[in-house]
């Protein structure tokens, strides 16, 4: 399991972290996505043999968001 | 030609009408019962408040509500969105090839009513709540006027968020707990039905800035009845707002949702400059809107007989303030300084808030009859000081100056 954060720069509400985090449920070797609009990132906890960064960021991009690894 | 198409009417245009037809039933209703004072629960003023709460209700608290509580509708229409979209994707497939025929119609009114169905009820029975713990508590003129000024600066800083002006102002936007994320977003999957009603009824936890401000004034009730009807006149006035726009950014999409969303920060930022502008009246500060202007502008155009009729009594030590439905004439009274006077504030048939009548500097505050007349007893003061009154919520103004 590694630990990665992401800068997500076009979050403008709550209401997208919680959308960044239902990634926990659809995205396969997630264990669990911390998203903070106030901080403008998200944390995903992952298994990396089974997910990799560039997935990540495709899935991030689907919802709709940039994400940009730190 | 096949009729097989369904004649449907659009939920949309049923429910807005269903509910435009309810605010303008209550509104009629306000408007009638003021003529004969009702009074909800012995709560004078019950029924302009109401009035008022319904008004700022439909004409800001749903733009307000809407920026703090979209995120919850929004997880509300997620599943239905999602389901529209599924279906339209499969019908588009069907078709291809296929001359034109119409796409499954969007389905997010319906949740929406929901949504704002159970929004209503649970206010309502917070309103109760409040109204119940303030019969055990009296939020005096001061500490309502701090409350509005920090609801201002949250409304003002909100806005400021919206507009994107400062990372600092993200930390405006209350991020609710993760576990409470996580229950929403898994409740967020279940029945189309079950998870508007059960989201409706969250947004009790992240009240707006205009919600919050009725709040205090369902506190400040001190009655179950009346603090009940006071955030069922307010969510309800919200509600036309709410489901208009909710309903328009879904179905428009998220170009004219941001536009929008500008729109509401302008609104928000107004509401939020007005309602810290009340809190100075309220406070009794010189610095408020009113108080720095009145000095400016020529007031009581129209006015001056009343005006000469308060002067004219000075000289039997009384003097007459007559408080009016549309607030306080004159709204500057020139006094004999170093000397007392009694201020008769005379009422006839004043329904508004301007029967909540506020001496801050005096520490003064009377609930006058809607007609009647009650006497102040203003201490002497010194040359050139000013003494501000106000109505508690900071809207009708006016001051005595000692010359």
């Amino acid at each position: 399991m590694v630990k990665k954060t992401f800068k997500v720069p076009d979050m403008s509400c709550t209401n997208c972290a919680m959308k960044l985090e239902s990634l926990e449920d659809t995205l396969d070797g997630v264990k669990e996505i911390n998203a903070s609009y106030h901080k403008l990132q998200m944390t995903v906890e992952y298994d990396e043999s089974r997910l990799t960064d560039e997935q990540i960021i495709a899935a991030v991009k689907k919802k709709g968001y940039q994400a940009l690894p730190i | 030609m096949s009729r097989n198409r369904k004649s449907s009417i659009d939920p949309v245009i049923l429910i807005a009408l269903g509910i435009g037809f309810v605010t303008i039933a209550i509104v009629m209703m306000v408007s009638q019962s003021n003529t004969y004072d009702v009074n909800i629960a012995n709560n004078a003023g019950g029924t302009s408040q109401l009035a008022v709460a319904f008004i700022t209700g439909l004409t800001t608290g749903g733009l307000s509500c809407l920026a703090v509580q979209g995120g919850l509708l929004a997880s509300s229409l997620a599943h239905q969105i999602e389901q529209d979209y599924l279906e339209q994707a499969a019908q588009k497939k069907k078709q291809r090839g296929k001359k034109n025929q119409p796409l499954p119609r969007s389905n997010s009114a319906f949740p929406i009513f929901l949504f704002l169905i159970a929004k209503i009820v649970a206010y309502t029975l917070l309103g109760a709540l409040l109204g119940l713990v303030g019969s055990y508590l009296t939020l005096s003129p001061a500490t309502r006027a701090i409350l509005m000024i920090l609801i201002g600066v949250f409304m003002l800083g909100n806005a400021l968020r919206m507009f994107n002006v400062h990372p600092l102002f993200r930390y405006f936007s209350i991020e609710p707990p993760k576990f409470i994320t996580r229950y929403i977003r898994r409740t967020a999957k279940g029945t189309d039905t079950f998870t508007p009603l059960f989201l409706g009824a969250l947004t009790v936890f992240i009240p707006c800035g205009v919600t919050q401000a009725m709040m205090a004034a369902a506190l400040g009730t001190s009655s179950m009845a009346m603090g009940a009807a006071l955030m069922f006149a307010f969510t309800l006035g919200t509600s036309p707002v709410f489901f208009i726009v909710a309903y328009l950014t879904t179905e428009l999409g998220s170009r004219l949702e941001k536009l929008f969303m500008r729109f509401v920060a302008a609104v928000v930022l107004i509401l939020g400059l007005v309602t810290i502008n009340g809190g100075l009246n309220v406070l009794g500060s010189p610095l408020s809107i009113q108080n720095l202007t009145r000095n400016l502008l020529p007031s009581n155009s129209g006015r001056a007989p009343v005006a000469q009729a308060a002067q004219s009594s000075f000289a039997e030590g009384e003097v007459v303030l007559y408080v009016q439905n549309e607030g306080y004439f004159p709204q500057t009274i020139s006094a004999p300084a170093g000397k007392n006077f009694t201020l008769n504030l005379v009422t006839n048939q004043t329904y508004s808030c301007a029967r909540d009548f506020v001496i801050p500097a005096l520490d003064y505050y009377e609930l006058l009859p809607d007609t009647g007349t009650v006497q102040v007893n203003i201490p002497a003061q010194e040359k050139g000081n000013s003494l501000f009154f106000t109505c508690s919520m900071g809207m009708y103004t006016g001051q005595i100056v000692f010359e």
